[in-house]
């Protein structure tokens, strides 16, 4: 549908984006109720080797194997959550990378999935762009309505203030348990769209920089609004690739205007700064971190900002 | 076999304590886990390389001076991506560490190239068989090393003033001020002995593994946050005998069990720690009772 007006690095260069503003959101949903984790890429390759089996082994058609890849995910997030329930803050953050640790250990040693070779010939879906599209809207409406609505409400009040929020009677148990079981889903249908679009993955492909990295889209986008994870994910999907287009603009520039040796110096530099391999990426996203929490530690959009830009409805809320 | 195993792991043990310590350290003054402190490490490794190969020093020259580099990198790292940000978010400062570790990382795979560099053979490898034991004059060298350092930070941590400030400080911020102590200076000089024992440690792993990469932070990352919980937060003492616990548990579960098992083995001691005993194995207080 789309490949025909789009080349393929730009259309592959969506779908990731894509894909990691998916996974974006599977940060975002325990988030909500302060759950913070960087076990989401575990999710993920929980989702991703379990649609890939299903599609490779037994045959299963590509939708079916990623709501079946989503499902467990979430199952799995669900267990992960009681322990989690207990427990908060650096020791949350701790276990759920022992968690993503362990289900790499796993895809390494187990060698039906391909062990420490990878996981090879994974079917590839021609339909990931349009996918990814469905999904975001759906993740969009489904944070819209939840922000608006009673259980939204209850999960912002964990957020604030667990110990309050039970007192007035909110079931801090079963919204935290829900909260990080979506998280688990959602980042089970990253995984198993990955899967079906790289149709190659090993041990090492959701890794905890790749956690790291989901983290940093909802910091820097805000995580306190639902529109936060995917503007985080656009705008830090776009940097690397603004800056490579500047760089093929400075091609442009005719070889006369460099001939005075001050000129060329100033034009290597920016060809130089313009190359943006992963590493500058990566120092890039480190930078913009350190500087978002220091200057803005609830990220570059929040709902306050959000609600401003509609005066009417924010002047009936505070009414 | 089994005593040759006991002092192989003994060895990876004390390295994953040196690690610990320093982030113990930190979390002990300032509540908040320190995510760079990895990378620190890895700074430290190739620092020392650096020393070995164009400054021409021996191996304690480049003991030495990976410490102080990686005491001074302490330091600015706290005053870029700790004291600048808020408390008022816990996340925040977390967050803003894990941005370092994204810059110091990747600084080195720019430096470097994202392969493994050779580092020199600086010590003469002779083998000593005790017995059925066989021990190498390297192993010895960092078992010495790691030891004299652990020694060293507690006879500080506990005689000296310097130690009493960092204990009074990691009790109560507030009181310590009260009673006359500089908060903030013992928050940078304990930044700064934590990251340096970290480089100290970076190049001994360095001259284990005789090679260097700037991944290697990442592991010993997060195998140093797993001691530091097992010894309790804040526990020096605990992270030392954690340290060499875990080390202990990892190289016995690889020999008898299999070597892909090896870090399973410890994600699921820190699974169960963290589930019936978050206060680690010595009852040290949990984070939210010390705050």
């Amino acid at each position: 549908m789309l490949d025909g007006w789009l080349d393929g690095y730009t259309l592959s260069l969506l779908i990731f984006a894509g894909i990691n503003a998916i996974a974006a959101y599977s940060f975002f949903a325990p988030f909500k109720t302060g759950q913070v984790s960087l076990g989401q890429a575990g999710f993920m390759a929980v989702g991703a080797y379990t649609s890939a089996i299903a599609t490779q082994k037994f045959g299963m058609p590509f939708a079916a194997a990623l709501v079946l890849g989503a499902l467990l995910a979430g199952i799995i997030g669900v267990v992960v959550g009681f322990p989690a329930l207990r427990i908060k803050g650096v020791y949350l953050l701790l276990l759920t990378i022992g968690f993503a640790e362990i289900i790499s250990v796993i895809a390494m040693s187990w060698e039906y999935v391909g062990g420490a070779q990878g996981f090879r010939g994974i079917r590839y879906n021609p339909f990931t762009l349009e996918y990814v599209i469905g999904i975001i809207v759906l993740l969009l409406l489904f944070f819209s309505r939840l922000e608006r609505s009673s259980l939204g409400r209850a999960m912002d009040a964990i957020h604030q203030d667990e110990t309050a929020a039970e007192v007035m009677g909110i079931d801090v148990v079963r919204i935290k348990l829900l909260a990080f079981g979506l998280g688990a889903a959602i980042a089970g249908l990253a995984g198993a769209l990955y899967a079906h679009q790289a149709t190659f993955m090993d041990s090492t492909t959701f890794n905890i920089l790749l956690a790291v990295e989901i983290l940093v889209f909802v910091v820097v986008g805000g995580g306190s609004t639902y529109w936060g994870p995917l503007f985080g994910a656009a705008l830090l999907n776009a940097f690397p690739e603004v800056l490579r287009g500047l760089r093929e603009w400075l091609e442009l520039v005719p070889a006369a205007w460099t001939s005075s040796h001050a000129m060329h110096v100033i034009y290597g530099f920016l060809r130089d700064f313009l190359d943006f391999e992963n590493a500058k990426r990566l120092i890039a996203y480190g930078i913009i971190l350190i500087v978002t929490m220091i200057y803005r530690p609830n990220g570059l959009l929040t709902r306050e900002q959000l609600r401003q830009l509609h005066p009417s409805r924010s002047r009936a809320r505070h009414a | 076999m089994f005593c040759q195993q006991l002092i192989n792991g003994l060895m990876l043990g004390a390295s994953y304590a040196l690690v610990a310590v320093g982030y113990t350290l930190i979390f002990g003054v300032l509540n908040l886990l320190y995510f760079a402190h990895g990378e620190v490490f890895m700074v430290g490794a190739f620092a020392g390389l650096f020393l070995v190969l164009y400054a021409g020093v021996g191996i304690f020259g480049a003991l030495v001076g990976a410490m102080i580099i990686c005491a001074l990198i302490g330091l600015v790292a706290v005053n870029v991506a700790v004291r600048p940000v808020s408390k008022d978010y816990p996340l925040a400062p977390l967050i803003s560490t894990i941005g370092l570790t994204m810059v110091l990382q990747n600084s080195a795979v720019l430096m470097f190239g994202g392969q493994q560099v050779a580092f020199p053979e600086t010590i003469r490898q002779e083998l000593y068989h005790l017995g059925p034991i066989t021990i190498g004059s390297v192993q010895v060298f960092i078992l010495v090393v790691a030891i004299t350092l652990m020694v060293l930070l507690w006879l500080m941590i506990e005689h000296t003033k310097l130690g009493r400030a960092i204990r009074a400080t990691a009790e109560n911020h507030e009181t310590a001020a009260l009673l006359g102590v500089d908060v903030n200076r013992v928050v940078l000089v304990t930044f700064m002995i934590g990251s340096g024992i970290a480089g100290v440690a970076g190049v001994l792993d360095g001259i284990k593994n005789s090679g260097v990469s700037p991944f290697m932070g990442l592991g010993a990352a997060v195998k140093g946050l797993i001691v530091m919980l097992l010894g309790g937060l804040g526990n020096v003492l605990g992270a030392m005998v954690a340290g060499v616990l875990l080390g202990i548990v990892e190289i016995l579960s690889a020999a008898y069990i299999g070597t892909t098992q090896r870090d399973f083995f410890s994600f699921l001691i820190l699974i169960v720690i963290l589930l019936i005993r978050p206060t680690g194995l010595f009852g040290t207080r949990t984070m939210e009772e010390r705050s």
